[in-house]
């Protein structure tokens, strides 16, 4: 994998690594990928991709409103200001 | 006897859990066994939960900094079915962050050995394994995504469950990887774990995944060991499994063998989806909504969403990047797609085996290394060590690992693949070798 495409895939990941963290990881990346390569050899033409290992029946529930009585146990997992979560801006 | 049943007929004396819990915190501080110990158990069958399955009120970190402080308000679905039965939770068991590893030792204290604690306990389910090797009366709610139920149970000598796909909910649970996460047992012995999955499988609302459970209990007296697998396993390993082999041959099992040519690609294929499924789990971690939180907020988002992922260990890091990549649009087809085929290849051949057989094999190609040895691994060193775990885990079949002899005093196992829904009849295989087959442990904390 050319340096570049490695910066840009790190950025697309949201990665700010450090010199010595990078090359590592590069050196990994690089490792890994040539393992998983060796899976163009078996011949698969005619297989569905299998998402799960069983097949299963997509089930919803039904849509009706239900009490939730554990708001603030919830929001005490975060930094919040009255009402709102706090984060970044945007 | 089921330890469950003794248990409850057993008169305990009054300060029974106090001695226990002070007991459990002393051992604790040496086999990192634990990341929280509960102070409010006072009765019930004790259990724990792995760190990345939620209990109401009890902090769930996925061993992860990117967690630490997080205390869910609910229960999983399987907690609470557990709760409700009368089992109470002693604590929550350390693990591989998020499960990502095989040794137990991606995470701040690793689990050790009870068995030699210079040695890893196997991962992820680390603490787990060990919580139930070194409890008297202990069960273990622990999850398994490649082999992070069979690799553990077998280096700390106990019995690892891991159901087929879908028939436990996993609401509750702290993903890695979608099509392959499943929530399993373990413990003492087979019986113990059959209880306890019968009061745990069924639908639920909240898991759209979730699978009815129709039991195929199918009695079998054909055992396959296939051949590509048996040729990886390292020399005393497959010594010791000869003498296993031997041993069912003489209770009356057939012994088969069988050529899997596809198997060799389990592996790759398994690390392909759940690392494409792991890198966009991963991606809900922001650091300002629970756990890690940032308070610098005059960052621009994407700055802030950087720093934050900054916390996250080594192998997370890993699997963001190269899960990212095997997902984008010019390689998708030829890496994410093309092991979703290559999972259905396996299955297919696998099912035809299965249709009058289990697969027997090892559940480790090695004995538990020292935690020195496992760091110097490189990561393909790594994976390749989950051979052995990984084919039944990349196709949702059931399988259970049995402690299955003793080599140089370390424990080694003997895992049972059944076919999809055949969880009870590979736990009643469990509960024949138990027979005549007597486990040993190092501790008895807890004993009446």
């Amino acid at each position: 994998m050319e340096k570049s495409e490695f910066e840009r895939l790190l950025k697309i990941c949201r990665l700010d690594l450090d010199k010595k963290e990078k090359d590592r990881l590069k050196d990994d990346t690089e490792e890994i990928l040539k393992y998983f390569d060796q899976i163009s050899k078996v011949d698969t033409h005619d297989l569905r991709p299998a998402f799960h290992p069983i097949e299963l029946q997509g089930q919803t529930r039904k849509d009706k409103v239900i009490r939730f009585d554990k708001s603030e146990r919830l929001l005490k997992n975060t930094k919040t200001h009255r009402f709102f979560v706090l984060g970044p801006k945007v | 006897m089921s330890s469950l049943r003794d248990f409850s007929k057993k008169k305990k004396p009054e300060d029974y859990y106090v001695n226990l819990i002070q007991e459990l915190e002393r051992i604790n501080g040496r086999l990192h066994a634990f990341n929280e110990i509960s102070h409010d158990v006072d009765r019930g069958f004790p259990i724990s939960v792995k760190d990345n399955i939620c209990v109401d009120g009890m902090e769930a970190t996925a061993s992860s900094r990117m967690l630490k402080g997080y205390k869910p308000p609910f229960d999983a679905t399987v907690v609470q079915k557990l709760k409700d039965a009368g089992f109470s939770v002693l604590g929550k068991t350390n693990m591989d962050e998020f499960g990502f590893g095989s040794f137990g030792i991606n995470c701040i204290s690793p689990a050790r050995n009870p068995f030699d604690e210079e040695r890893v306990a196997g991962g992820s389910s680390s603490g787990a394994a060990v919580a139930a090797s070194i409890m008297k009366y202990h069960l273990a709610i622990a999850e398994s995504t490649g082999g992070s139920i069979s690799a553990p149970a077998c280096f700390c000598g106990v019995v690892g469950f891991t159901p087929t796909y879908g028939v436990i909910s996993r609401y509750g649970l702290i993903d890695y990887a979608n099509s392959l996460d499943k929530i399993g047992f373990i413990a003492r012995s087979s019986e113990d774990i059959s209880d306890v999955f019968k009061l745990s499988v069924g639908k639920d609302g909240f898991d759209s995944t979730c699978a009815d459970f129709k039991p195929l209990k199918k009695e079998k007296d054909r055992l396959v060991i296939i051949n590509q697998l048996y040729e990886r396993l390292d020399k005393g390993i497959k010594a010791s499994f000869d003498r296993s082999v031997r041993r069912l041959s003489a209770k009356g099992f057939k012994i088969g063998y069988e050529d899997v040519n596809e198997i060799g690609y389990a592996v790759p294929a398994y690390y392909i989806v759940s690392m494409a499924e792991a890198s966009t789990n991963l991606a809900k971690y922001t650091g300002f909504k629970y756990g890690e939180q940032l308070t610098d907020f005059s960052m621009d988002y994407n700055s802030f969403f950087s720093a934050s992922r900054n916390v996250f260990g080594e192998e997370a890091k890993r699997k963001i990047v190269l899960g990212s990549f095997i997902r984008s649009a010019s390689v998708r087809s030829m890496y994410y797609e093309k092991a979703l085929k290559v999972r259905r290849l396996i299955i297919n051949r696998l099912k035809e085996i299965l249709d009058g057989s289990f697969i027997i094999s090892p559940s480790m190609p090695v004995l538990a290394p020292k935690i020195e040895e496992a760091r110097a691994f490189t990561p393909v060193q790594n994976y390749s060590m989950d051979v052995l775990t990984i084919p039944p885990n990349l196709c949702g079949f059931p399988s259970i690992s049995l402690p299955s002899d003793y080599v140089g005093g370390l424990p080694t196992g003997m895992q049972i693949i059944g076919d999809h829904m055949e969880d009870l009849s590979i736990l009643s295989f469990g509960k024949e070798w138990e027979k005549d087959f007597i486990y040993r442990f190092k501790y008895n904390i807890g004993e009446i």
